[in-house]
């Protein structure tokens, strides 16, 4: 009896300890999102629960492995005891209720996180190897980085144009597959002003890594403003070929893999000098960087593999013969 | 010639025969891009190069240490099916009118020919190795033996033999040699990762034709899928050699089965090799498409050995269940047979089942790739979301399957060690059963931000959270056997290494349910939070229970006991070093860290965790190796232990160890309980000359 | 053997099996050309399926207790059984796969088929089964050169299914145009889900006419007149693929209304 009542002191002692050792650790992110609310306390509900089960097991059997230790000299067996079924039943139901509560409680805490605005903002969101864009349809604005006001509901309508890669901020806490061929959904209302990042949780390949771009949430105001900027940015590129095609490449994450101006990444080759110099291909042969052979690159990239780039094939985009010509016109510019 | 010689002359020709394998590869690849574009270059680093050194040395290996026969005939014999079966492929193609790079592809061959020659390949090593010999015979009418003698010494280790103790050596050596091979892998990554940005594997870093990321991605793919295999061989190990034991079978049911069952594992494991030199695959072992529907070779030859080893853990749960329906002593009934048996009926109704679905969602992708044909590809109307499905109805209960062997040893060993009975013996056998079976309906747990249907969530939730129950009878059961027993001062090995796969498993079950749980596991799905979490189960479920049970029944199998010492340094070294790497993870993990990444943001302050995490990678590695020396070290050196080390009450320990070739002289009958620990005057088995004839 | 059955008796349940099959087979046909009725045709495959597996392939033998010695050709025949059982278990699983693919991707159409075709194929294979179930029966009863008849039907009539299959039907599907939608975004994955389901299966066909050649020329010599496992696995594992088709018939011609 001794055992028990020792024990039961010390289960509460322990559970209380990991609870607050726990707790005070500060386990998870910034809260950034009135959708992190209901995932955080359930989380730490399931703290609570995880630290109590955590002494209930470890406490009696670390107790026994020192109390009950043998004797020198003792070379008898322990009592004969078979089993209770009074006490197996016991902890086959009471866990029975603590599942069926916990399940009930997520569910809660799921349709909290799923909870609809009407008056949110749409955003359509396209993933691709590897890079983000972000389309705000209500302004005719894209943009590499997400931009979010304050307060204010955002629905996210996301596609991938390729492999699977999956959307999360962990200051947000949610998290959302983008599958091609489908629109998935997530809706976000931001809470705290600050910048983050989404990152790709999926792996979508070998820059997986670096799938990551800037959210920013601001207020209402700088927000509008920003907004603004924007679309007096896409009007003003929208008149030349080149600011077509600048805004086509920055719409479709090519600095993904071309570098530009030293910033992107090394997947495919480097794009200043890409018009005008002799270009060495895999084969070892060359061919002069005129605008058929950058149109071609564009249209149907295994044509012709620029040496030292065998290993990362580019897929095509279709893109119209129109779009090829702003870019390359684009790309013309880059020396 | 002695052991140690021929491992060393081994060793030689491994040597010997990279250097050659490399030299031929290089050549035949300089050749053939001279042929198909008009100008040789020598890829240093490429595929073709690589493929015929990883091949060529392991032959030359085996060839040194046992001469022509056995395994070294039927790698030769794969090496050859894979050319042959290429070669044909390519000859067809040339004669529907392919010439030049579309006939050869981007590597040697095309992708077709690559995946038609490697699995002829696979077939050939079975008839090569001859674990088809007896099979043939018989379609021919003619009748064999029903047990071969096996050669004696090691030399038969190395060969076809229908012992289960032979092959339950085998599988064990065998899963010894791929997790050690994972490992490595791990520790290349895990090195990697130790600072943020990229260090050596960067992307101007060039191996088998794949930039440093891309290697990256294929050592951490291939670290899981072999260590899958290397966990299914570990467990088919401990079942092959202790189930008949325990049972009083001679053999297991179907001993060509059984080495069947093993020896196609071998090709199998070359092929996940073989899938990290031809281009490697990115895909993390779960091979989701589209990703896994574009990349080069090396994916198909991961789909192909994982439904090659898919065949041998089919087979060989067959073989399990068979053996316990079938071939138990006089007197076993159900509620008499030992915790493992339970467990080990439990992991094979899923192995059974199950695993064909893994084939199969594998071999769709493949069509896919071969044929075009569009089952998930969504420009084809196909549906990606369908492969998770299929995918995860094995691949989640597959983590039971790892597991509940491993808490069968857990409940084996502990009446021996604390000298009390299982604490409700029932329970914890039905709990095996009620995990099993409960586990076939919570798959889609894995994919809620899969963007299935919404409300199939809320449902996998509930079933999900329901395998805390029958967990938790066993976790209740544990420490109610443990409560006031005879603890062992000290502890001995093997206990050492149950009580720690206790800890380390509850460790793993308490971070369970909040993945389970849908809003929370918005969060954590595909962090590190799921990695530290998933390594805490399967290092608790299976590694501590594995070492547990080698340090157990080593002497058995040996009659030599594996050094004490060195086993609680292995211990004391494993324990807190593994704790506090699953610990680092889910700490990072619930704040930002994304799983399978060649590298992180600078920016969220993780640098110094990720050194803390390899450093104990490095230790946990350096452990293993002790573990390795001291089990090779104790078969010729270790004391001797042939009677009954633990003073069990089963019936293995009742007779002298090593165990007869057949087993038990003396048939037993079971006349009591198997854990009356501290029951004066009760038998669990009575061995009486048998009436009839003997084995 | 001391485990015999009337060999008139088995013969004419057998014959009366066959008259049930051949029946519902003709129902399953004439609801999917009429009423179009999925439960119906659910539950006529399921009917179908069970006598199969309690007639021809015998299931209760499982249950058989097998008295004595653990190295008895009965016993041990009694293993080789569940380990077959056990098999064909884990095979039918791959088979589900197949199907929750098709229900996934085509839900309620079904390819364009020829349905006259599809019809003449099920039957040839139900005959056969027939035949290998007359087999079966005959070599446990010592009659080899009735055995021998039979087996040798039962793999022409295989073969003929393998033909129809493979060689008929699948040029005819070319033509209609399901070639070509392995990849074509137009007409969804309907073709590779037909070549897939039709694919596993005449595999799992010619391997169960490989186990028929082999019995069939071992039987010739007289291997089997005492001991007739190996007959028993060949003819339970043909009834098997003969269980996959009467699911998969409905699943490819019936259910549902015709794509392309």
């Amino acid at each position: 009896m001794r055992h028990f009542v020792i024990v039961g002191i010390l289960v509460i002692l322990m559970a209380g300890l990991t609870y607050v050792g726990l707790d005070s650790a500060g386990l998870m992110p910034v809260q950034a999102s009135a959708q992190s609310v209901p995932i955080d306390r359930m989380w730490n509900e399931q703290v609570i629960a995880m630290s109590f089960l955590f002494a209930l097991i470890v406490v009696p059997m670390f107790y026994s492995l020192i109390v009950f230790r043998r004797k020198k000299g003792d070379t008898t067996d322990a009592a004969h005891v078979e089993g209770n079924t009074r006490l197996e039943i016991v902890w086959t139901i009471l866990p029975f209720f603590a599942v069926v509560l916990f399940a009930y409680l997520g569910g809660n805490s799921l349709a909290q996180t799923l909870r609809a605005d009407p008056d949110a903002m749409v955003v359509k969101v396209t993933g691709r190897q590897w890079s983000w864009s972000f389309e705000y349809p209500d302004y005719g604005v894209t943009s590499k980085e997400l931009r979010l006001p304050v307060g204010k509901q955002v629905h996210l309508q996301m596609t991938s144009t390729d492999v699977i890669h999956s959307f999360w901020v962990p200051e947000f806490r949610v998290k959302q597959d983008l599958v091609p061929g489908r629109v998935t959904e997530l809706r976000i209302t931001p809470t705290l002003v600050g910048a983050w990042k989404v990152r790709c949780a999926e792996i979508c390949g070998a820059s997986h890594y670096s799938m990551e771009t800037p959210v920013v949430v601001t207020s209402q105001e700088d927000f509008d403003a920003w907004m603004a900027g924007e679309a007096a940015l896409v009007a003003e590129a929208a008149a030349t070929p080149e600011g077509r095609g600048k805004a086509l490449v920055a719409a479709n994450g090519c600095t993904a893999c071309h570098a530009i101006d030293g910033v992107g990444g090394n997947i495919g080759p480097k794009w200043n000098g890409a018009f005008g110099e002799e270009v060495e291909l895999s084969d070892g042969s060359t061919v002069p960087g005129d605008e058929a052979y950058l149109t071609e690159s564009i249209k149907s990239p295994q044509a012709k593999i620029v040496a030292g780039y065998e290993s990362q094939l580019m897929p095509t985009y279709g893109f119209t013969d129109e779009q090829i010509a702003d870019i390359v016109a684009y790309i013309k510019t880059l020396r | 010639m002695t052991k140690s010689r021929s491992v060393g002359s081994g060793l030689l020709l491994l040597v010997i025969g990279g250097v050659v394998g490399y030299g031929v590869g290089l050549g035949l690849d300089f050749l053939v891009t001279l042929l198909t574009t008009g100008s040789g270059k020598l890829n240093f680093s490429g595929s073709v190069a690589g493929l015929f050194t990883l091949l060529s040395s392991v032959t030359a290996f085996f060839f040194g240490v046992v001469g022509y026969r056995g395994i070294t005939r039927g790698l030769n014999w794969q090496i050859f099916g894979t050319l042959f079966g290429g070669l044909f492929v390519t000859g067809i193609r040339f004669l529907m009118g392919m010439r030049g790079t579309q006939l050869f592809g981007s590597f040697f061959f095309s992708e077709p020919a690559w995946v038609f020659g490697a699995l002829v390949g696979a077939i050939s090593f079975l008839f090569g190795v001859g674990a088809l010999d007896d099979w043939m015979k018989w379609a021919r009418g003619i009748d064999t033996p029903d047990h071969h003698e096996d050669v004696p010494g090691w030399e038969k280790y190395l060969g076809v033999s229908l012992d289960h103790k032979v092959i339950g050596i085998q599988y064990t050596v065998t899963a010894l040699v791929l997790i050690s091979v994972g490992g490595l892998f791990a520790l290349i990554f895990r090195t990697e990762l130790a600072q943020s940005q990229l260090q050596f594997l960067t992307s101007t870093f060039r191996l088998f034709n794949q930039t440093g990321p891309q290697i990256y991605n294929a050592l951490m793919s291939l670290h899981g899928m072999v260590m899958i295999v290397s966990i299914l061989l570990g467990i088919a190990g401990i079942m092959n050699y202790v189930v008949p034991l325990l049972l009083g079978a001679h053999d297991m049911a179907f001993p060509r089965m059984n080495a069947f069952a093993f020896w196609i594992a071998v090709p199998a494991s070359v092929l996940l090799l073989m899938s990290l030199v031809l281009g490697g695959f990115e895909t993390g072992w779960t091979g989701y498409p589209p990703l896994s529907s574009r990349g080069p070779v090396g994916v198909q030859m991961f789909f192909l050995g994982v439904f090659v080893a898919g065949w041998s853990s089919i087979l060989g749960a067959m073989n399990v269940i068979a053996t316990v329906l079938r071939m138990r002593a006089k007197g076993m009934t159900a509620m008499r047979l030992p915790i493992l048996v339970w467990a080990s009926i439990a992991t094979s109704i899923i192995s059974l089942t199950a695993t064909q679905l893994i084939g199969l969602s594998f071999q769709l992708v493949m069509f896919q790739r071969l044929l075009g044909m569009g089952f998930f590809d969504p420009a084809k109307g196909g549906n990606p979301v369908l492969f998770q499905h299929l995918f995860w109805f094995y691949s989640h209960p597959a983590v039971y399957v790892f597991v509940l062997p491993g808490l069968g040893v857990i409940s084996e060993l502990l009446p021996v060690f604390v000298r009390k009975p299982l604490f409700g013996y029932r329970w914890v056998a039905m709990s095996s059963l009620g995990i099993a079976l409960v586990g076939f309906v919570v798959w889609a747990h894995h994919m809620f931000t899969s963007g299935m249907n919404e409300y199939l969530r809320v449902p996998f939730m509930y079933s999900t959270l329901l395998v805390a129950i029958p967990t938790g009878v066993k976790f209740f059961s544990w420490v109610a056997t443990i409560w006031g027993g005879k603890i062992p001062n000290p502890m001995p090995t093997p206990f050492l290494f149950t009580v720690g796969a206790i800890f380390v498993f509850l460790l793993g079950g308490l971070t369970g349910p909040p993945n389970a749980t849908v809003s929370v596991d918005l969060h954590l799905h595909d962090t590190y939070f799921i990695v530290g979490h998933f390594h805490d189960t399967i290092f608790g479920g299976f590694v501590f229970p594995f070492f547990a049970a080698l340090y157990y029944w080593f002497p058995k199998a040996t009659g030599r006991r594996m050094n004490e010492f060195w086993g609680k340094v292995h211990f004391w070294l494993m324990t807190p070093s593994f704790l506090i790497l699953t610990f680092g993870m889910m700490r990072i993990g619930l704040l930002g860290m994304r799983r399978r990444i060649a590298d992180y943001d600078a920016a969220l302050g993780f640098d110094t965790t990720h050194l803390v995490l390899t450093i104990c990678g490095f230790l946990i590695a350096t452990s293993v190796l002790i573990f390795i020396i001291n089990f090779f070290h104790s078969v010729k050196n270790g004391e001797k232990a042939e009677g009954n080390l633990w003073n069990s009450r089963s019936p293995e320990w009742q007779v002298p160890s090593p165990m007869a070739a057949h087993n038990y002289e003396v048939p037993f009958e079971v006349v009591g309980e198997p854990y009356d620990y501290g029951l004066p005057g009760s038998k669990y088995v009575e061995f009486a000359p048998a009436k009839g004839k003997k084995h | 053997m001391t485990h015999t059955e009337d060999k008139k008796t088995m013969l004419s349940q057998g014959i009366y099996i066959f008259v049930y099959l051949a029946a519902l087979t003709g129902l399953e046909f004439f609801v999917a050309i009429t009423f179009k009725s999925v439960a119906l045709l659910v539950v006529v495959a399921l009917v179908k399926a069970a006598l199969v597996v309690y007639y021809y392939m015998h299931i209760y033998k499982l249950n058989a207790e097998h008295e004595g010695d653990h190295d008895s050709y009965e016993y041990k025949s009694g293993t080789n059984r569940l380990g077959l059982w056990l098999f064909l278990i884990s095979d039918s699983f791959v088979f589900g796969g197949l199907l929750v693919m098709r229900i996934n991707l085509l839900g309620l159409t079904h390819p364009n088929l020829n349905q006259f075709l599809g019809l003449g194929v099920t039957s040839v294979l139900l005959v056969s089964s027939f035949f290998m179930n007359r087999g079966e029966t005959m070599i446990k009863n010592g009659d080899r050169k009735g055995f021998l008849t039979n087996t040798l039907i039962t793999f022409i009539l295989g073969l003929g299914f393998l033909i129809g299959v493979v060689f008929v039907e699948w040029r005819l599907a070319a033509h209609e145009g399901l070639v070509a939608s392995f990849g074509d975004p137009a007409k969804g994955p309907v073709g590779a889900v037909f070549y897939m389901m039709t694919g596993m299966h005449a595999f799992h066909v010619l391997t169960g006419l490989i186990f028929l050649a082999i019995v069939w020329i071992n039987g010739r010599k007289g291997l089997y007149d005492e001991k007739s496992y190996p007959v028993e696995a060949a003819a339970v594992y043909w009834h098997f693929v003969d269980v996959v088709w009467i699911f998969f018939y409905p699943a490819l011609y019936l259910i549902g209304t015709a794509i392309l």
